[in-house]
């Protein structure tokens, strides 16, 4: 892949559920090492663009390419095998499995790799909590911890792209800044972060570009400065 | 190492029983269909315990499994045991056709596509008269007692069988639920949005299982035609007394556990041929009701099978061994 071509490169993409449809020709790139984010209201079709990207939606037209392959014909379960992991909204684990099933669960696609153990020795250095609780029941861990558990389990695939979707979603804000020290140290280890969040602050904090979706469109794009300092976003997202 | 030595003793008391009855009288015919309904269960368990989808059509493989070994004697002289397979193979073939429009639906849709599918069977059973003898139905043909015939003078053999069966799919149940399948399974199961991401083929799994619960199903219907040795559509496709007399069996002793629908048929069998041993005198149905609301109080006292039962046992009964 030459380092011109974007990581990931959506255009044009429509996508709904039966009838409805939530996007309408979304632009979007990104390059390799990139960190963005997508902002904006509730139901603006945030998560239907990671979903698109995981081929979770039904239905889909437009262009999604990622690192050279046409995602449009891939199958769901065939995402994470390119790199992808996609870490879904609401705190998804296996409840019923200790720790360390969870976050093997999530090299699944890459079984046979023969560093499982020492990739997740890097995410017990990233969380270190979760050190400590590799043996209890994921459905037995604080919110926070579960979170934890659910990007663990992503990382655990050294996906090339990281899909967020409002990882800091009903957090103490202690833990939201554990947290997103955490994505400041997986972005500067070298994965490329898509990022989608509520908390428009947050997100321009540590996001380095961002897009902000109204209805299903693209209202605006920029670097998390030229965002910030925007009176709309101002005025809409910060409540300045 | 205790597990096996467990295991092992059930299994020589169960082979021993079947000697201790009279065997022509009625008790070891109870205690045949009481392993075979246990290995139907089991078998049942894969698809309803180990994908959680709770088929209520079984009784379409079972049937099929029956006509077809029955027929194949009939129409050509072929043994039960290689018209076992061929039974087998059309199951698989039936499972595939059906789980693939279903296997999407989630709880009750499923069971309700299920349930309509082995209806649909019945009927397509009492109509196409020329191959199944309609509703008048089929008489296993008698021919010389001898292994290779799959033909007893007596029950004993068909209580071995039956026995054997149930010690093979109970095997299989169990290995599945501990291989990468099995795993993957589980993921399904207990969180399907993060299965999905994480990269898991939720289809293709849940087809798998449902192919191998189809094809063992229908396997077990030659094991009951040759038991039976007549049948008619009514009975084999029948969604009350075999689609979901399975799935309560498997419930009622824990669902997605090997020990389970073991358990579930030890006591479903034997007290509803008891309940009508002792009441077909009285009214009409009256044996049916007693039957039910036993069933009821049963599941109210333990919601979540008779396994719970089994298991304070067996711990309490480690406790003692270790003080
Ligand atoms: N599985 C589904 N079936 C039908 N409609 C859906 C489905 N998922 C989402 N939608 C609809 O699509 C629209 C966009 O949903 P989406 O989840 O993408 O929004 P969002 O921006 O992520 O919102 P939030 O911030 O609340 O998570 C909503 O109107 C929603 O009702
Ligand atoms: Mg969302």
């Amino acid at each position: 892949m030459n380092a011109s071509q974007p990581l990931l490169e959506i255009k044009g993409l429509n996508a709904g559920y039966g009838e409805i449809e939530v996007l309408h020709g979304i632009d979007l790139q990104m390059f390799e090492g990139e960190f963005v984010c997508i902002i904006g209201a509730n139901t603006a079709g945030k998560s239907t663009i990671l979903r698109a990207i995981s081929r979770l939606v039904p239905h889909v037209t437009g262009t999604l390419r990622f690192a050279g392959n046409d995602l449009s014909n891939r199958a769901s379960h065939d995402i994470p095998t390119l790199g992808i992991a996609h870490v879904p909204e609401g705190r998804h684990v296996f409840s019923d499995m200790m720790v360390e099933e969870n976050l093997m669960l999530g090299a699944f696609t890459a079984r046979h790799a023969k560093d499982l153990s020492s990739r997740m020795e890097g995410i017990f250095e990233l969380f270190p909590r979760l050190r400590e609780r590799r043996g209890q029941l994921a459905g037995t861990l604080s919110g926070g911890e579960q979170q934890m558990v659910a990007v663990g389990r992503a990382l655990m695939l050294q996906p090339k792209l990281l899909l967020l979707d409002e990882p800091s979603h009903g957090l103490a804000p202690k833990v939201v800044e554990e947290m997103h020290d955490a994505f400041t140290k997986i972005h500067s280890r070298g994965t490329s972060i898509l990022l989608v969040e509520q908390n428009v602050g947050l997100a321009l904090d540590v996001a380095t570009r961002g897009y902000v979706l109204e209805s299903g469109r693209i209202a605006l794009q920029g670097t998390s400065a030229e965002l910030n300092e925007n009176p709309a976003v101002r005025a809409a997202y910060l409540g300045i | 190492m205790k597990r096996w030595i467990a295991i092992l003793a059930v299994i020589a008391i169960a082979a021993v029983l079947p000697l201790l009855l009279s065997p022509t009288g009625y008790w070891i015919r109870v205690l045949t269909f009481t392993l075979l309904f246990a290995a139907m269960a089991q078998v049942w368990n894969i698809i309803g315990g180990l994908a959680n989808q709770t088929s209520l059509g079984h009784a379409a493989f079972f049937g099929i499994g029956a006509y077809t070994s029955t027929i194949l004697v009939l129409k050509f002289g072929i043994s039960p045991w290689i018209g076992m397979f061929a039974g087998g193979f059309l199951g698989g073939i039936a499972a595939l056709i059906i789980a693939v429009p279903t296997m999407r639906l989630q709880g009750h849709y499923f069971a309700l596509a299920t349930l309509a599918f082995g209806e649909v069977m019945r009927v397509i059973a009492n109509v196409w008269t020329s191959l199944t003898g309609g509703p008048v139905g089929l008489s296993v043909p008698f021919v010389p007692p001898s292994i290779a015939a799959y033909s007893f003078k007596q029950l004993l053999p068909h209580a071995y069988i039956a026995l054997i069966a149930l010690i093979i799919v109970t095997v299989i149940f169990e290995a599945i639920r501990r291989s990468a399948m099995g795993y993957r399974l589980r993921a399904i199961k207990e969180n399907p949005a993060a299965a999905e991401v994480i990269g898991i083929d939720t289809t293709k799994v849940k087809l798998q299982t449902a192919v191998i619960s189809g094809v063992l199903m229908a396997m077990l219907g030659t094991l009951y035609a040759q038991v039976a040795v007549f049948f008619d559509p009514d009975t084999v496709f029948s969604a009350a007394s075999i689609s979901i007399r399975v799935a309560l069996i498997a419930i009622l002793g824990g669902v997605g556990t090997a020990i389970g629908p073991i358990l579930g048929a030890l006591f479903i069998i034997p007290v509803e041929e008891l309940m009508n041993d002792l009441f077909s005198s009285g009214a009409a149905g009256l044996s049916q009701l007693i039957f039910g609301v036993i069933l009821i109080a049963v599941i109210l006292w333990r919601p979540r099978g008779f396994i719970t039962v089994f298991d304070s046992l067996m711990a309490r009964f480690s406790n003692k061994a270790r003080s």
